[in-house]
């Protein structure tokens, strides 16, 4: 139970998030409210723990989100008694506080004033750094939000975090390249994350979106949106499938039983098959050819069998068949229904 | 053959509560003093201004594209590779750039050197300074008796250590010294303090010498180290990388690993 306080809450369904808010309480109440730092004290009820502030950063987050800004200025309250309002992490989530108590657009217009003036004294401060862009691109100036980050990234471009932040903004603008070439750099950065959000790394943990997530596979749906995307030739679409079928296998390849891998496998590979008829000849410099058909077919039988298998097991709710998410197991089948629908007709 | 005949010392049974007591409580106290002197003492990790974080962070940034390029598809690893390449040469990232070229100034002048160079000394200093006074008050008051007698047999060997100041050729080496409890008590007690101080304490000089000995992580973008030649040894290392992709026929073995 507590121990689920302590992964950053960015991952959490909402639901998740609300039983974590109403033990809020609880968790307050069970804590010191102060730590004395004197040494007789530190000797006689035991050290600090770092977990116990971890603990109060994510609740801040899941208080937050759920509407509980009494508990989340309490939580505050006894960061800012321990850190002082100096540290870069207690001044991030302050200003996230103020940044979710804001009403109307002047009041984060002064939080972003105020991201500045601190920026202005101190230009490494990388924790207001990546709020002040999130907090951009949530007051919807995407464009601002793009450059800032690039400028960040020109500073210290050995953050996953931001990257993949980049990655998303780009995607939302529909610049599919440049989201392929950021998301690239995360895997770059943390090389066999397939769906890892670790949780031992909370040194850069700022209350900006963190999805470390998903690397191949999401390179690999970036490939698959970029293939499908209006207007674009045909050679490149291909380009684009032959690596998007490469990443979905790589992603299944680290993690067996990966949903959205197969997900991803079925449907390049189906789009794949479908298109072969006008299939073009593959230009000969590009560097991944796309499979043969018999290789592609077979692809396809495997999704299509593992995922019918996933949701078959998730529908009885088998032992060792849980943690796959509602949403996806029924899209998976609803992807699974229209294959079957188009082998009737 | 003849049992050898137990040795037998009569002691004064005052010695143990007079003298092993003492040395073992205050060694605990001054573990616990060079803690929190320690901890008061350290100073606040110094700033980094942002062009000192650009230089060594794309330089990292580097690394890791040698480090993990096959993860990327062959394409995107060369234009990668280019682009770090030209940038690296043509000293980019460098924090002032019209110091290229130039030998590092030299580290004794750098003030933010200086200040990484005291801050080892005060550790020096925090190490030094009580061992020296508590093993001369060892040495002034308890030397050249024995106190106790292990409870374990020992080989020869280990008579120097065990009895340091008592110069008796013939005694089993059971037997020890007072200026040995404090010997001890220096390796010993490191678990003590993990007790009492949590498990990153600085109270132990032991644990502070494993870390001078080992690998400096820090070494890398330390004083005297030309940014310049990094730069270009990296560009170099990156130029000759043979480069593959771990997506070279990944649906092979994704068909052949995994059975319906």
């Amino acid at each position: 139970m507590a121990s689920s306080v302590l992964y950053p809450p960015t991952q959490r369904s909402p639901a998740g998030a609300l039983a974590l808010s109403q033990q809020a309480p609880a968790i307050l109440r069970s804590s010191p409210s102060t730590v004395s730092s004197s040494p007789l004290n530190a000797l006689l009820s035991g050290s600090e723990k770092s977990e116990m502030w971890l603990q109060y950063e994510n609740l801040i987050l899941s208080c937050l989100r759920t509407g509980d800004d009494q508990a989340a200025h309490q939580c505050l309250k006894r960061l800012v008694a321990r850190f002082g309002t100096d540290n870069e992490r207690v001044q991030a989530l302050m200003g996230l506080v103020k940044e979710a108590e804001a009403n109307n657009n002047g009041e984060l217009e002064d939080v972003l004033k105020g991201y500045g003036e601190i920026l202005s004294e101190n230009d490494t401060n990388v924790p207001i750094a990546k709020r002040r862009i999130a907090l951009l691109r949530s007051m919807g100036r995407l464009a601002d939000a793009a450059s800032a980050l690039v400028q960040f990234l020109d500073f210290s471009p050995t953050d996953p975090e931001a990257w993949s932040e980049l990655s998303d903004i780009y995607l939302s603008q529909g610049l599919y390249p440049q989201a392929i070439y950021a998301i690239e750099e995360v895997l770059v950065l943390a090389p066999n994350a397939w769906n890892v959000c670790n949780p031992t790394i909370p040194r850069n943990l700022s209350p900006m979106l963190m999805h470390l997530s998903q690397i191949h596979a999401r390179l690999g749906e970036l490939q698959y949106m970029a293939a499908t995307a209006p207007g674009v030739a045909n050679g490149s679409s291909q380009k684009y499938l032959a690596e998007a079928i490469k990443r979905f296998s790589r992603s299944i390849e680290l993690c067996d039983d990966y949903l959205r891998g197969y997900y991803g496998l079925l449907l390049v590979s189906k789009k794949l098959l479908n298109d072969g008829a006008k299939a073009t000849k593959q230009p000969e410099d590009s560097e991944f050819a796309l499979p043969d058909t018999s290789t592609i077919e077979r692809l396809n039988e495997l999704a299509t069998a593992k995922l019918s298998e996933i949701a078959r097991h998730s529908a009885s709710h088998d032992r060792g068949w849980r943690g796959y998410s509602e949403a996806e197991v029924a899209a998976a089948r609803e992807l699974l229904a229209v294959g079957e629908s188009a082998v009737k007709r | 053959m003849a049992q050898v005949p137990v040795q037998t010392i009569h002691r004064d049974p005052q010695l143990f509560y007079w003298i092993l007591f003492p040395i073992t409580i205050v060694m605990i106290l001054t573990g616990v003093l060079r803690h929190y002197a320690t901890v008061l003492m350290a100073s606040d990790p110094k700033r980094v201004d942002q062009k000192t974080m650009r230089e060594q962070r794309a330089l990292l940034h580097g690394i890791n594209v040698r480090g993990n390029h096959h993860v990327l598809s062959q394409s995107s690893f060369v234009t990668r590779r280019d682009a770090l390449i030209a940038a690296y040469e043509s000293g980019a990232y460098l924090k002032d750039p019209e110091n290229r070229g130039q030998p590092p100034p030299n580290p004794m002048s750098d003030p933010n050197a200086m200040e990484g160079m005291m801050g080892m000394m005060k550790n020096q200093m925090a190490t030094i300074i009580p061992n020296t006074l508590i093993m001369s008050w060892v040495n002034a008051f308890f030397s050249g008796y024995v106190i106790m007698k292990l409870p374990f047999p020992l080989t020869i060997k280990f008579k120097s250590m065990l009895q340091a100041g008592v110069a008796t050729k013939d005694m089993d080496p059971r037997w020890m010294s007072s200026i040995s409890w404090y010997f001890l008590c220096i390796f010993g007690l490191q678990s003590v303090f993990n007790f009492l101080l949590g498990s990153d304490n600085a109270a132990n000089q032991m644990s502070q010498q494993m870390t001078q000995m080992g690998p400096q992580a820090g070494q890398m973008f330390g004083p005297g180290v030309d940014p310049n030649k990094q730069f270009l040894a990296e560009a170099e290392n990156l130029a000759v990388v043979e480069h593959h992709s771990v997506l070279d026929g990944v649906e092979q073995r994704l068909l052949e690993g995994i059975k319906v």
